[in-house]
């Protein structure tokens, strides 16, 4: 007789175990945390390789490509786009959690439950920064798609 | 838990299929079973698996006790949430055009069987971090005379953390303790905060060596998915970050806590404390004769027994 092993390993990361936007942002802005790290682990990798191999052909010339690349829509400037917004979501999230995790500030104070019962933590000022970071992370990511395609 | 406070008053569909994801341990078999269940206002996810194990299937296998949300014994993962199956309404999880609900065993809890999961994990990682209040004084702590003082503001600090029942919805719904097997998963976390808060407590130091070398505390992400599933609305992840800030000021040697001493044993009976003037008796009744009426139990009935 064994028992099935039931952990849910990495995999776990990915469930949102009924969170939503209104309810449990939190557990989405973790995913997305987790979701734009690895696409910038991912970017940077790419980033080394177009620098070095682009580079050896001397700066302006790298210039010259990046700017040509970049300016118009293509699979290689969307990729860019997609791991600009990653790196500002990334960015203004880990804001946040530093705040809240290494200083525990924004998460309320202990209480005694009572209706509708909702943990103190999850009615902090930390919720309010979490909509913050998305009102700001859609912002700064549309200026970038501005700057980026249509200037 | 985000209960919806409103589907108790509300008819489930007449019919509801009930997906239980199965496991039988000795032949290694893990299936998706669906029952249908004819349901009733009121009836919980619970109520249904009872009935299905009375009518339907008596080999179905599951763990409850109080049926009330007491006891934390009958978590369950409902549509892919974690839930006590006694606290959640069918009418809240299966509506009229999906009349269908999916039960799995708790996350992360290896299963027995069935919906049956071990948690001796669980409860292993509780023990780990002491939960039970250490005090330096060995003479006191063996023969204690008197309670300890404490501050009705020292109490409202961690009064939240004594609320939970070990239910490990947290554990289940937690992805950290879902990808590392050493973490020690809010609920015990937030049972080192509540002992570590805990004005009347006095092992502070050795519980944060302890806490710093496991490290568990800084594995945390502030998902805060704990807090969510959470049916008593303990925060553990609330307990987290101020334990982590405990163990930040302590390594700066900033961390202050003060700690109670047993009450005075009193000297001498104090008077009774008189009415304020603005306090009126009910007009007609006699409080001095009220007073010196004799109990409906004589005191010396109650000594003798
Ligand atoms: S903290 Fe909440 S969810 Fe976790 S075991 Fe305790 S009562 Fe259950
Ligand atoms: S049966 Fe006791 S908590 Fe559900």
């Amino acid at each position: 007789m064994k028992a099935q092993k039931n952990r849910l390993g990495v995999l776990g990361s990915f469930k949102l175990m009924g969170a939503n936007l209104r309810d449990n942002p939190e557990r989405v802005a973790f995913l997305m945390h987790r979701i734009t790290g690895i696409i910038l682990v991912g970017f940077i990798f790419a980033h080394i390789i177009s620098t070095n191999s682009l580079a050896r052909n001397g700066w302006e010339h790298w210039m010259a490509v990046e700017v040509e690349h970049l300016r118009t829509l293509n699979p290689i400037s969307l990729a860019f786009f997609i791991a600009m917004g990653a790196a500002v979501f990334h960015g203004l999230n880990g804001i946040r959690l530093l705040l809240v995790e290494a200083l525990a500030l924004w998460i309320g104070r202990p209480e005694k439950p009572k209706p509708p019962y909702v943990a103190p933590s999850l009615k902090g000022f930390q919720r309010r920064a979490i909509y913050a970071v998305f009102a700001l992370w859609l912002i700064i990511w549309a200026a970038i798609g501005y700057v980026m395609f249509l200037w | 838990m985000p209960v919806d406070l409103k589907a108790v008053t509300r008819r489930p569909p007449e019919t509801v299929k009930i997906w239980v994801r199965r496991f039988h341990p000795e032949k290694g078999a893990t299936w998706w079973q669906s029952y249908e269940v004819k349901t009733h206002r009121g009836m919980t996810v619970l109520d249904a698996l009872l009935k299905i194990k009375a009518e339907t299937d008596h080999t179905l296998v599951f763990r409850y006790s109080c049926r009330m949300g007491v006891c934390g014994s009958c978590g369950l993962v409902v549509n892919g949430e974690p839930r006590l199956s006694c606290q959640t309404q069918i009418a809240e999880k299966a509506t009229q055009e999906k009349p269908e609900i999916r039960l799995e065993p708790l996350y992360n809890f290896p299963v027995l069987r069935d919906l049956l999961t071990d948690f001796s994990e669980f409860f292993e990682k509780h023990r780990k971090v002491r939960p039970y209040l250490i005090r330096l004084d060995k003479e006191e702590r063996e023969n204690p005379k008197l309670e300890y003082e404490q501050r009705p503001e020292e109490l409202e600090e961690y009064y939240e953390y004594t609320l939970c029942i070990s239910c490990g919805l947290c554990a289940a719904a937690c992805p950290v303790y879902a990808s590392n097997p050493k973490f020690l998963g809010p609920h015990a976390l937030a049972q080192a905060y509540r002992y570590l808060a805990d004005s009347r407590d006095e092992g502070w130091r050795l519980r944060l060596e302890e806490l710093d070398e496991d490290g568990s505390a800084y594995r945390c992400h502030f998902a805060a998915s704990c807090s969510y599933v959470c049916p008593k609305v303990v925060d553990p992840a609330g307990a987290i970050q101020r334990l982590r800030r405990a163990l930040l000021t302590y390594k700066f040697r900033l961390f202050r806590k003060r700690t109670a001493k047993p009450v005075e044993p009193m000297k001498e009976a104090k008077p009774t404390v008189p009415l304020p003037p603005e306090a009126e008796p009910i007009e007609g009744v006699d409080l001095s004769a009220l007073e010196r009426e004799e109990a409906l139990i004589p005191k010396q009935k109650l000594l003798e027994d």
